[in-house]
């Protein structure tokens, strides 16, 4: 216990703080400069200097430890006096161009100034004067306004570890730069900019448009890019989003964001969003009023129910679509349209695999709390770059890997370089070999745990079968690791999966976080894959993961729904563009997906949809696949409308509406309008009401309210209870992948800067990474004779693409990167799928390449 | 890139250190003395080969004096204007320099065949003016003795 005292207030501490800590909790203010709450104490600046008794000269608050019995002045002649005297010397140099200044409002050295500084200067001298610099895409650097704090490189290294800008020069000439002076060429968090107290770092999103103070509200929401949902603030203008603010220590993300995030918004503002709903007439879509456009929706599906029966029609759901909209698609496929074809891209994915684990382990076994990645002893990260997939995620492996703990890596993982403690790269293929000989020996050394009797036999079959000694380097030394580690992580992405035996990868890992009690997390692409399969956008199970199969459970729904759920499980998503190809699907409902553009294989993907009787697409742009639809429905996006979106951890959030600047509609209330069309009554009134109803029929959601979620720390199985594993055979392997034979082989990129096919509309993120490059190493680039910038171009079986040559020293084998992102410039265009018999994943395949110089 | 020699020069160091940020002051050394002066590539090389992150090592790199950011002359001088310097005449000196030999502070002279910095006080305030050429050391100088000295550096 220490107690000390403030201005003669005696102030009590349970733990350790400093002086600076001590006082703003009792409420005192020391003004800062330098210190900030998201990074370690620094003493540069040394303006928030106090008297500390028995101490000879004045003491930074900030850096100082308080000890029992100090007594401590914040407040005094002397402590005004240097205070006034250290702000004088900043201002020495500091231009004053407040008037034409962004940040004037909310500078710190302003307000700093205002409060405690002199009111005039007395130096004379010319000031020091460094031109602004507008080299980089998205930050203006106006380094005769920095102070130097060095808040920004600290939060850039020890925040964010990417280090991508220093202090450069002494003294008089210090200034904050990029590597290059020039273009920043970094991960373009934006992090450097929320913490620098003056205007030396702008963005150029917004620069010179508005004052800090001219917004007309704020909106407290989520992101809409990935599976991590960050907390964000969106400051509103005459209804336009003005600009996307983190707030400090608020939400999951604790007031970081990522470059998508922070500067991906501006699609919702983009021209191309679709305006009306539109119909095809004489082979073109033409625009139509919703009046027309849903009758024709709700005539045609009847028709194809009537003739066909419900098994005709399939809904292709949608990860970036909210909790309410998904449940509300998935209770009209399955009582208006009377079929449980229902999936999402997730099947690709996140869905197919969490599907596998919770079979083998568990529900609820693939999520955890991003926050406790940060005090693992080893994390082994699998089957992508974490830091690119979900980078708020990544940043606590980063993290982790500064509190010492160990970096297994196996693939290539570029933000992981410089934090990786080992990294094995596993030839194109062998993944699944490399993951069941690591099985085997760790098996070996520490035996079965007996709880699991599928996993308990599957283990042991496997190491009968191919127990043999395994070599590779590196692979002893990750095996020590593991089996030394009392607390593991396994972070796992989806491209190891995205194979022809992706299951004998998924048994492998379920195996070792079985043996290694370690604790997972699925890496997830879209914001809300967890809620796609919560809220039942799956063939085979309803809302709250319970099996279609067990009677019970779809009694207690049909009672709710008032009605009959269809009997046989539906088909998955690549069963859906099969059916369509050979007809046995002949309408098709997309909520908010492409799947033209997002699946392999384009050519095949396009031919299938193109064979259906009627394809209508619900979405916020007109992509590839509403381009050759019946009929397109224009909906709401991000920030124009409320719902919950769950995260990679379950945790539910809520997305709030903030502006009105489409003419769409929500997506449930789209469906729910057809639904009703076609004499199945859907009566909610906002969404609010759809949540209300998943919160009386989804056992995982139980009770769950809006205030509630607002609140924050709504992780689920909310008051519910989760169903534990039901399988007690260990899923039997089908097929072993094809020997793979080229030279090179072509891999999806996952850019940290994209995000599908959303972040192509953000003109700031177009300006970060504008073109598709295809990334080598720098062994390919030799042995090509290849320099950066090259024009190739490049072949599989299928296709062929030019690119320009990023050379990028962190892959580590022959595979080369291309993107999915671009319009016309899909890798799944040049790639085919086997689809994986057991987890119906897509198995990629044909992804040997040639690459030609131009 | 460095050549394997430098290479294990390099690392060498790098193995003396628990912490790699230790062998960076080194390796820039050895990069100088490799390139001349550190290049944005030379730098680049020092971050890759101690696996540090470029800015880092650009950041260290423009603190020292000692370190070159531009291409510098055949030889370096590095003349001496703090206050004993100053006091007898190294401001007189540098005029000399420049009417001589075409070369002025943080310059390259036309022939390439020198470069010169001002430096602050090297110790020799004793015996002021004093210079550094290269690494040889020269003091109480005049224009006279800086003219027979600089002969020697072709
Ligand atoms: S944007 Fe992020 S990565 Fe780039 S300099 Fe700023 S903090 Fe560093
Ligand atoms: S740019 Fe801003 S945050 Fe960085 S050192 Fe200068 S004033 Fe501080
Ligand atoms: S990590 Fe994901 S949720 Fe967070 S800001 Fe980035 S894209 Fe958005
Ligand atoms: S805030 Fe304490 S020294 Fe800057
Ligand atoms: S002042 Fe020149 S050597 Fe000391």
């Amino acid at each position: 216990m220490i107690t000390l005292t403030i201005n003669d207030k005696e102030i009590t501490l349970d733990k350790p703080l400093t002086v600076l800590e001590a006082a703003r909790q009792a409420g005192i203010k020391i003004p800062t400069l330098c210190y900030h709450e998201a990074l370690k104490p620094y003493g540069g600046c040394r303006l928030c200097v106090v008297e500390v008794e028995r101490m000879p000269r004045l003491q930074t608050a900030c850096t100082l430890m308080a000890a029992d019995g100090m007594v401590v002045k914040t407040e005094s002649d002397t402590v005004s006096k240097v205070r006034r005297g250290i702000l004088e010397f900043l201002l020495i140099n500091h231009p004053l161009d407040c008037p034409y200044c962004d940040k004037a409002g909310e500078c710190e050295l302003q307000d700093l100034v205002n409060k405690y500084g002199p009111t005039v200067g007395r130096y004379i001298e010319e000031k020091r004067r460094v031109p602004e610099s507008h080299k980089d895409e998205i930050f203006t650097r106006n380094m005769s306004r920095c102070v130097v704090c060095t808040r920004c490189v600290r939060m850039c290294g020890d925040v964010q570890g990417a280090s991508a800008i220093s202090i450069m020069g002494r003294g008089n000439r210090s200034r904050m730069e990029p590597f290059s002076a020039e273009s920043f060429n970094c991960e373009y968090c934006g992090n450097c900019l929320t913490v620098c107290p003056v205007g030396a770092i702008l963005s150029r999103l917004y620069i010179h448009s508005f004052r800090p103070w001219q917004v007309d509200k704020e909106v407290e929401t989520i992101c809409s890019y990935c599976g991590v949902g960050c907390s964000l603030v969106a400051q509103v203008r005459d209804d336009a989003i003005k600009r996307v603010i983190p707030r400090m220590g608020f939400g999951l993300n604790k007031g970081l964001l990522c470059s998508r995030g922070r500067f991906g918004y501006e699609y919702i503002n983009s021209g191309e969003r679709l305006k009306t709903p539109l119909v095809r007439k004489d082979g073109k879509l033409v625009e139509s009023t919703w009046s027309e456009a849903l009758g024709i929706v709700a005539d045609k599906l009847m028709k194809v129910k009537n003739s066909h029966g419900g098994s005709a029609l399939a809904g292709i759901a949608s990860p970036r679509c909210s909790n309410e909209d998904n449940y509300v698609f998935q209770k009209f496929m399955r009582m208006a349209c009377g079929t449980n074809n229902i999936d999402s891209i997730s099947r690709t994915g996140f869905a197919a695999a969490q599907k596998y684990f919770e079979d083998l382990l568990g529900q609820g076994t693939t999520a955890n709390i991003i926050e406790g990645l940060k005090n693992s002893e080893t994390i082994f990260i699998l089957g992508g770059d974490p830091t690119a997939i979900n980078p708020i995620l990544g940043l606590a492996i980063r993290e982790a890997a500064r509190r010492g703990a160990k970096i297994a890596v196996l693939g290539n993982a570029k933000g992981l370089e410089r934090f990786k403690t080992l990294q094995l790269v596993p030839s194109v293929f062998k993944e699944a070999d490399v993951l069941e000989a690591l099985l085997n020996e760790i098996y070996n050394v520490k035996g079965l745990r007996g709880e699991n009797p599928a996993l308990d036999k599957g283990i042991r079959a496997l190491y009968e079968k191919a127990a043999a000694a395994f070599d590779m380097q590196g692979f002893d030394n990750l095996k020590k690791i593991l089996l030394d580690s009392a607390s593991t992580a396994v972070v796992l992405g989806m491209d190891l999966l995205q194979r022809t035996d992706g299951h004998r990868s998924l048994f492998a890992i379920a195996g070792l976080i079985y043996l290694l009690e370690a604790r997972l997390y699925l890496l997830s692409e879209k914001p809300n894959e967890q809620g796609v399969v919560d809220t039942g956008c799956v063939p085979d199970m309803l809302p709250g993961g319970r099996p279609l199969g067990i009677h019970d459970f779809k009694r207690k729904f049909e009672a709710a729904w008032n009605g009959v759920i269809p009997e046989n499980e539906g088909l998955t998503l690549l069963e859906i563009i099969e059916g369509a190809k050979n007809k046995k699907i002949k309408a098709l409902y997309i909520m908010g997906e492409n799947p033209v553009f997002n699946l392999p294989n384009e050519s095949f993907v396009s031919e299938a949809l193109k064979s259906l009787d009627f394809l209508v697409v619900q979405d916020i742009f007109l992509t590839e696949t509403a381009e050759i639809a019946d009929v397109v429905l224009p909906a709401l996006g991000w920030t124009e409308k409320t719902g919950t979106y769950t995260n990679l951890e379950r945790r539910i959030q809520l997305q709030k509406k903030a502006v009105e600047t489409s003419n769409g509609m929500e997506d449930w209330k789209i469906i729910a309008e057809i639904s009703n069309k076609m004499g199945y009554r859907m009566n909610f009134a906002d969404s609010k009401e759809v949540m209300d109803e998943i919160a009386k029929v989804s056992p995982l959601y139980r009770d769950l309210t809006y205030q509630e979620i607002s609140k924050g720390n709504c992780l689920w199985p909310y008051n519910g209870e989760p169903l534990r594993g039901e399988i007690s055979e260990a899923p039997a392997v089908f097929k072993t992948a094809n020997e793979y034979k080229g030279d090179f082989y072509l891999a999806v990129e996952k850019p940290l800067f994209h995000s599908g096919t959303l972040s192509r509309r953000s003109p700031a993120l177009m300006k970060i990474y504008s073109e598709p490059a295809l990334k080598v190493s720098v062994k390919t680039a030799e042995k090509l004779g290849l320099n950066e910038g090259d024009r190739v171009q490049f072949f599989t079986q299928i296709g062929s693409k030019e690119a320009i040559v990023s050379i990028d020293e962190s892959i580590k084998d022959n595979r080369v990167y291309y993107s999915n992102n671009f319009k016309g410039n899909g890798i799944f265009s040049l790639l085919t799928f086997n689809i994986d018999k057991l987890t119906k994943m897509p198995g990629l395949e044909g992804c040997e390449v040639k690459i030609k110089k131009l | 890139m460095f050549n394997e020699t430098v290479l294990k020069e390099i690392n060498e160091i790098r193995a003396k250190y628990p912490d790699r940020r230790s062998a960076l002051l080194p390796s820039l050394y050895i990069a100088q003395r490799e390139f001349g002066w550190l290049s944005h590539e030379a730098m680049q090389f020092v971050a890759r080969t101690l696996n540090l992150p470029e800015a880092e090592v650009r950041g260290t790199a423009s603190f020292y004096a000692m370190f070159k950011h531009k291409p510098v002359g055949r030889n370096l001088i590095q003349l001496c204007t703090n206050v004993s310097c100053m006091i007898l005449g190294s401001e007189g000196l540098l005029d000399f320099l420049n009417k001589r030999y075409g070369v002025e502070p943080d310059g390259t002279s036309g022939d390439g065949r020198f470069s010169l910095v001002i430096m602050e006080c090297i110790g020799a305030c004793g015996t002021a003016p004093a210079m550094l050429v290269n690494t040889d050391f020269h003091d109480n100088l005049t224009e006279q003795r800086i003219e027979e000295i600089l002969e020697k550096y072709k």
